[in-house]
Order: structure tokens, then C-alpha cells, then sequence
């Protein structure tokens, strides 16, 4: 019995492995059956029992990739064993058709859904399996006989390329790394570099076909005699039109792209043009589809705000399933490529966002820097447009690869013109500090998630150099400071570093705070120890604002008494600066909303849900363990939020009104800030929240005591992040 | 995770001390003496699996270590061969369709016997 089993299953070995002859087997040995031994003994086996080496480990077991697991194995055969297969069963075709009106039908779908996938690539998905779905794009030679789809599969090809490059450039992907994976395709086509003469040649012959067709309508004599694109004379202007917008649009962008990139922002001039066509182009685009909608009606599904092409027809020659395979790395999961609409949507966005960038008029002030970071973040950029700002600000380790970070230091630490050829610079440490400003750009430059984890790390890095500087020189110009001379350089500059240091540490931990309120990372019950986080924070910020600008002051007061006219600027120095004064309004916001808070959770008027898995001194650590560990600022715990809000009372609130106090600072420093439109917006909307603020907390005051219904909610109506309350009656 | 690593070494302990290794059937310890070798493992979908015999349970499933993917790059066959890494792979016995080891010609004989 055991003879024939073997004979039959040695037999089987030749025919059960024919492909396998390709798979050597060792020298001298031959591929062995062993299947019927596995069953054999595997009956043998007893419940959970395993065969295995000593260097079996069941938690390392237990991540094997499971094949045939349709979430695991990217390697299962789907539609076709592989892209020539596919191509030899004629899933693309070149040409398209040989009737040209649907051989240009079906090619403008392509181009369609080629920027939905792009668009879809952009926001977060591997590239194979969205532009690189397209069977035309994997081939790039296949294409070369039809010029239309040849031009278009080239720019595209060189478009992805120039993403792709900012994007690892600008290494803001790390949270969004499928992005640069691009293992495996054809992404340089032979002459892809020079896809825009092939394009501009393309647009030459549809603008004269365009022409032509224009002349023959109005029975002028045609001058030229040109082949028509398609044989439908009806639809032959539509089509050139459809044709001509698609093709702009990717020559344009191109062209954005290619000048952003340009050293020092120089090209920033030219792209604003080409932005400008391509979002005119995008209209033209969108527009075209109510002529391409007419021609395919009926061929096509009629969900409209689905659909991925203009026409609404499915496009062909794309197979998302073909690249799971090439590129180990992509998910084998079906994606969703985003809808037509909701590309030009995006493309829009980004072309905006880009112009945002291209405006910017490069500010030599870190300030002026910082500021423009975080206005251009309020209108949540998408990856490729953080990317380009960030390699704009960042170039070659100095401002717009212009600027040296020390110069940068030098100008936003206000130290004294002699600084510049100062040894100073040469210190390690100052080296250091250049490279931890340059962190804080990029940093700036990433998703709201991603920064805010990243600033709160940062602090820790701006304590430690603090620290850092504050021995180094003392170190080097102990004996130069032990002098009373006050005139001393060394010692100015001393100062000053320092003071900026501390002013850029707790810049950082206000905008870490912040951050967490747009991320929603706080619940109502917590509001009050934020605001109270926050006004230690802003406390302190303001005092080092203040000391810097006063040096500042000190500096120039110097120089005005060489010039003797410095009479003004004598009676402008007892004044607070306005920038003081600015964050010294949101001081008063913030502490009024801290007391307010707990003023209503100290009697009992909003709404406590005791939270059963920690105590409030475990939260307060959760959310500000990176600003302690970092000690910013020095000696704050939760004993101390504890203490400063144990006694708040609505009554005593109502006696000394904090958010009266912020509308009147806010009124009276809008007349410093006539020219910057940003600031403006910024106190019209902490005055409303603080008027409102100041309102509801009259009405508890008056209406609370005798009814003790009233309810008391936040709400973030006017501004992102200070909360203004709601009362109502149940 | 240290905890997790000691639970583990004393399942893994307990299976061998309870004496799986003592009197197992002669057929799981030519099984077992096949551990470590290269195994050749074809599934239904024409594909085949080249790697290190790691493991295997009751049900049949395997465990391959080091593991290459061969598949054909036509429906049609004969065709040519792609290949790519996979590592550590577990096949379940319910897609397998036919499974190989390398061994010498002497060897093969007394494999093939159950």
C-alpha cells in the first residue's frame, strides 16, 4: 500500500511541478513530494499542537503575511497576471479606437481621470495605485504613436517627478510617506524631460485644427488645409476646446512647479502668472463638461457628483490592481479614487495656496517669518503646498538661501550692529541655535498633528541650548562681565541672546497649546486648566517681548543721543509697544476664562461628567507633560492651577471683570496696527469674544442665583480657540 | 512585553514538557527533521512559495521562513517567472496545492514512504 502511495505521489512530482523545473533545487538533490507525509503526520499531531524549531517564536509567528488573505497578500491574482498580459488582452489600446471622435472621447476621460488620480495621490494615497493605475503611463513607449495621449502620459510623468522631489525634499512627509514611494515605476521615460515641446507641438496642431474648424463654421476661405481632429464636424470645436484647456492646464503647472523651484524664490514672480492661467484653465476644464456630458449621455453612469471623468464615462486602460504586486510596500485595499469635482476643487486649492506662496514678499524679520507660517497654516495647505513653502524658507541651511542663520538671530535678537563680525558667530553654540531656528521653520511648515508633536518635543531642545549658551559665556567673558562697564559688547549681546531664546520658548509652547484646540484635543473639562496653561505661558511671553524690546529701545535711544534728536524717542519708551500690548489683551482673555470656568465649576453651574478613568492632576500631566518636562515655565505644577482657581467666584468675578479689561486694551492698540489687516481681524475678534465673555457672566451673576437651572455652555462662534459662553435657560 | 515573552516561553515550554517531544509518532519526527530545510510550497492560484520549513499545525498550516514568491507573468504556461520577497509567510492549508522538499535522491525514497 505504502509502495503505490509512493509510487503515485513520486509520479505526481513531475506533473505537479512543471513551472517548479524552473526553480532549481539544490546540487544533487531533487524537489520532493511530501505532501502525503504532512498529512500523515499531522493527524498525528493532537490539538494545538505544533511542529517547529527551537527557534520558533509565537509572537513573531503570529506577523506572518497570510496568503490568500485578500488585507494581507498583494500578490493574489487579480484580473490579469500582469501589465503585458493585460496589454495583449487589450485593456489598452493604442490608438484608443480607430473611429477618431471616440479614440478623442475616450482619450479626454483618460486625461480626466488621470487628475482625479493625481489629485487622490495628492491627498495621501500611494502613487501606484492611483496615477500609476493608468496601464498608458506604465508603458512609455507604447504611447509614442498617438501624440494627443504621448504628450499628455509625458507631462504627467514629469509633473509626478517634480512632486515627488519637492515633497522628499521638503521631507515634511514622514506622517504622509506613502507619498514618495514610487519603487518600481517608470517615473523617467525616456525624454520625459523634454515632455513640453511635444506638448506645445500637440497644442499648436489642435489650436490650427481649432481655427479651421472656426473658419469652415463661418464660411470663410480656409486657408490652411488641415486634417480635422475627429470626423464629427458637430463636435470638432468642442472637442479642440475640451483638448486645448486640459493641455494648458498641465503645460502651466508644470511650469509653477519648475519656477517655484527656482533658488531664492526667484522664479516666485513668474509662477504667480502661470497660477494664474492654470486656474483659468481649471474654469475652461470645468465648463468643457457640459459639452462632454451632452456627447456621452446615456453611455455612462448618471450618479454626477460621483463620477471621475468630465463625460461621466469610465476611462479606459487603468487597473489599480496591476501595481499591487510591482511595489511591495502598497496596501492591497481598494482606494477610492476622489470624484472630477472634487479634483478641480483641489487643484484650485492648492494653485491658491501655492499663490499665497508666491506672494509672500520674503520678510528678512523672523517674526514677520513666523507670522506669515501661521496665517498661511489657518487655511490647512495640503502636503505639496507646505511642501513648497518649506523649501522656499529653508534653502540650503539659510533664510530663502540668502539669509545666514546667524544674520537671522542677529536681526530678531535686535544685538548691536558690531555682532556681525564678531567672533560670536563662531561659537558652537551659536551654530546650534541656527540649526534649532531652522528646525522650528520646517516644523512650522507640517500638518497640524504632526507639528504640535513636534513643537512640544522642540522645547525641550530651546531649554537645553538656553542653558547651553547661558554657561558658554560665561565661560568665555566671565571676566569681561564682572566688569561694571555697561558699555560692554559681550555683554549686550549676552542679553540679548538670551532674552530671544526664552521669547522664542514660550512663542513655541503658546503656539503648541493652540495647536491642540484646532486638533480638539481638549474636552470642555478641561478648558480651564488650558486657559490657565495658556496665561502662564502668554505671562511670561509678554515679559520677555517686553525686555527685548526695551534693549531694543536701549540700543537705539544710544544711537538717537549721537544723533541728538531724540527728544520723541525718549517719550516713546515709557510707553508698552504695542506687540506687548497685544498679547497682553489675551492675557486678560485667557485669565478671565479661567476664572469664569472655575468660577461655574466651583459652584456647581456647568455641567461636571466625572471622568472615571483619571483624576484631573493625571489630565493636567497627559496634556502639558512635554511643557513640564521642559520646565516652561519654571515652577508650574498642577498644585499651583489648583490653588490660583480653588477660590474663583462668580461674584468676586463680576467685582473685578478681566474680559472688561481685555476690550479695553484691544481698543486702544487697534490704532498701532492700522496697516496690518491680520492683527486687526485678531483683536475685532478677541474684543467680540471678550464683550460677549463679559455679558454672560452680568446675566449668570444676576439671573444664576435665583434660578438654578441655568445652563452655561462654550462655544467657539468667534474665535478658534478663546471660547465664548452660551446661557441658557432649561 | 517581557511579560508577553515569558508567557510565550512557558507555552512553548509547557507543549515540549508535556511530551509532545517523548512520544510523538514516528511520522511527526520525520516531519519535524524536515524543519529548517528549503520547501517549495504550490497554491491554487499558480503561484509558489520558496523558503525555510518553520513550522507547521495540526490543521496543516505551514510557516515559511525567508520566503520568495514565484508566479508566472501569464495565465498561459509555459511562461517566464517574477519573483519577489516576502520573508515570513504562513500558507494555510486550505489554498495548498501542492508542497516539495529539497532532498537528495537517497532521501527521496524514504520521504515519499507514509
Amino acid at each position: 500500500m505504502a509502495e503505490k502511495g509512493a509510487e503515485e505521489a513520486a509520479a505526481a512530482v513531475d506533473v505537479a511541478v512543471p513551472e517548479g523545473a524552473s526553480i532549481a533545487s539544490g546540487d544533487n538533490t531533487v524537489w520532493t513530494d511530501v505532501s502525503l507525509l504532512l498529512e500523515a503526520a499531522c493527524e498525528d499531531l493532537r490539538d494545538g499542537e505544533l511542529i517547529h524549531g527551537d527557534n520558533f517564536n509565537l509572537f513573531a509567528a503570529m506577523s506572518a503575511l497570510e496568503i490568500m488573505d485578500p488585507k494581507m497578500d498583494s500578490g493574489m491574482v487579480c484580473k490579469y497576471y500582469s501589465v503585458d498580459e493585460a496589454i495583449e488582452n487589450g485593456a489598452a489600446p493604442v490608438p484608443i479606437s480607430f473611429y477618431k471622435t471616440v479614440d478623442v472621447q475616450c482619450t479626454i476621460d483618460i486625461m480626466d481621470y488621470l487628475l482625479a488620480c493625481e489629485a487622490t495621490w495628492h491627498k495621501g494615497h500611494s502613487l501606484a495605485q492611483t496615477v500609476f493605475s493608468c496601464i498608458y503611463l506604465l508603458r512609455p513607449d507604447r504611447t509614442s504613436s498617438h501624440a494627443l495621449l504621448h504628450s499628455y502620459c509625458r507631462v504627467i510623468r514629469a509633473t509626478c517627478k517634480a512632486v515627488i522631489s519637492v515633497v522628499s525634499d521638503a521631507r515634511t512627509h514622514e506622517e504622509e510617506d506613502l507619498f514618495t514611494m514610487a519603487y518600481g515605476l517608470p517615473l523617467d521615460g525616456d525624454g520625459d524631460e523634454k515632455c513640453l515641446s511635444l506638448l506645445n507641438a500637440v497644442e499648436e496642431t489642435i489650436s490650427r485644427q481649432l481655427r479651421a474648424c472656426k473658419a469652415h463654421s463661418s464660411k470663410r476661405r480656409v486657408l490652411e488645409d488641415i486634417e480635422p481632429l475627429q470626423e464629427n464636424v458637430d463636435l470638432e470645436e468642442g472637442y479642440c476646446k475640451a483638448l486645448l484647456c486640459r493641455l494648458r492646464f498641465r503645460k502651466h503647472f508644470y511650469h509653477v512647479l519648475t519656477s517655484m523651484r527656482r533658488p531664492q524664490g526667484r522664479g516666485l514672480e513668474l509662477a504667480r502668472k502661470h497660477i494664474a492661467t492654470c486656474i483659468s484653465e481649471l474654469e475652461c476644464i470645468r465648463k468643457s463638461a457640459e459639452f462632454l456630458r451632452s456627447i456621452a449621455c446615456g453611455a455612462c453612469d448618471d450618479d454626477t457628483e460621483d463620477r471621475t471623468t468630465a463625460s461621466g464615462c469610465q476611462p479606459i486602460g487603468f487597473d489599480a490592481s496591476l501595481n499591487c504586486r510591482l511595489s511591495a510596500p502598497t496596501p492591497p485595499r481598494t482606494i477610492k479614487i476622489l470624484s472630477w469635482k472634487m479634483a478641480i476643487d483641489y487643484f484650485v486649492k492648492l494653485l491658491h495656496d501655492l499663490d499665497i506662496i508666491c506672494s509672500y514678499t520674503l520678510d528678512p524679520l523672523l517674526e514677520g517669518v513666523l507670522h506669515f507660517v501661521v496665517q498661511f497654516q489657518k487655511s490647512q495647505p495640503d502636503l505639496v503646498a507646505r511642501a513648497h513653502l518649506q523649501l522656499l524658507l529653508v534653502q540650503d541651511g539659510k533664510l530663502y538661501g540668502r539669509d545666514s542663520m546667524f544674520a537671522v538671530i542677529t536681526r530678531a535678537a535686535a544685538l548691536p550692529e558690531v555682532t556681525k563680525n564678531h567672533d560670536i558667530q563662531n561659537n558652537e553654540y551659536i551654530g546650534q541655535l541656527g540649526q534649532l531656528v531652522i528646525n522650528k521653520l520646517k516644523v512650522l511648515c507640517t500638518n497640524s498633528a504632526w507639528q504640535r508633536r513636534k513643537l512640544g518635543k522642540m522645547l525641550q531642545d530651546w531649554r537645553v541650548i538656553y542653558v547651553q549658551l547661558e554657561l558658554a559665556f560665561r565661560k568665555d567673558f566671565g571676566d569681561v562681565l564682572s566688569s561694571p562697564d555697561d558699555e560692554n559688547v559681550c555683554m549686550k549681546i549676552f542679553q540679548h541672546i538670551l532674552l530671544w531664546v526664552e521669547e522664542q520658548t514660550y512663542w513655541i509652547a503658546s503656539r503648541f497649546l493652540i495647536l491642540g484646540f484646532e486638533l480638539e484635543l481638549y474636552s470642555p473639562s478641561e478648558y480651564c486648566m488650558v486657559y490657565w496653561y495658556m496665561y502662564v505661558v502668554l505671562i511670561k511671553l509678554a515679559e520677555k517681548t517686553h525686555l527685548k524690546m526695551a534693549a531694543r529701545n536701549d540700543t537705539n535711544k544710544r544711537k538717537g543721543k549721537k544723533k541728538r534728536d531724540s527728544l520723541k524717542d525718549v517719550a516713546r519708551e515709557y510707553r508698552i509697544p504695542p506687540a506687548v500690548l497685544f498679547v497682553q489683551c489675551q492675557i486678560c482673555l485667557v485669565e478671565g476664562l479661567t476664572m469664569m470656568l472655575a468660577a461655574l465649576r466651583n459652584e456647581n453651574m456647568i455641567l461636571q461628567s466625572p471622568n472615571p478613568f483619571n483624576t484631573e492632576q493625571e489630565r493636567f500631566f497627559q496634556h502639558f507633560e512635554l511643557l513640564q518636562k521642559a520646565c516652561v515655565p519654571d515652577h508650574i505644577s498642577y498644585p499651583a492651577f489648583d490653588e490660583s482657581t480653588t477660590y474663583a467666584r462668580i461674584s468676586t468675578l463680576v467685582m473685578y471683570n478681566y474680559f472688561k479689561d481685555a476690550q479695553r486694551i484691544a481698543k486702544e492698540v487697534k490704532s498701532s496696527f492700522t496697516n496690518d489687516p491680520d492683527k486687526l481681524a485678531e483683536l475685532r475678534r478677541i474684543e467680540q469674544v471678550a464683550e460677549h465673555n463679559s455679558i454672560a457672566l452680568n446675566v449668570i451673576c444676576q439671573v444664576g442665583a435665583l434660578d438654578p437651572k441655568l445652563k452655561v455652555s462654550f462655544e467657539f462662534s468667534h474665535h478658534p480657540y478663546f471660547a465664548t459662553a452660551v446661557v441658557k435657560r432649561s | 512585553m517581557d511579560m508577553e515573552q515569558e508567557a510565550e516561553k512557558s507555552m512553548v515550554q509547557a507543549e515540549s514538557s508535556d511530551g509532545s517531544n517523548l512520544n510523538s509518532s514516528d511520522l511527526v519526527t520525520r516531519v519535524r527533521n524536515l524543519l529548517y530545510r528549503r520547501m517549495l510550497v504550490g497554491i491554487k492560484d499558480g503561484r509558489f512559495f520558496l523558503g525555510t520549513f518553520h513550522c507547521i499545525d495540526k490543521q496543516g498550516n505551514i510557516i515559511l521562513q525567508d520566503t520568495v514568491e514565484y508566479r508566472s507573468t501569464r495565465r498561459s504556461s509555459p511562461s517566464p517567472m517574477e519573483q519577489r520577497c516576502l520573508g515570513l509567510i504562513l500558507i494555510p492549508s486550505s489554498c495548498r496545492s501542492s508542497c516539495h522538499v529539497d532532498c537528495s535522491i537517497e532521501e527521496q525514497l524514504s520521504l515519499l514512504k507514509v
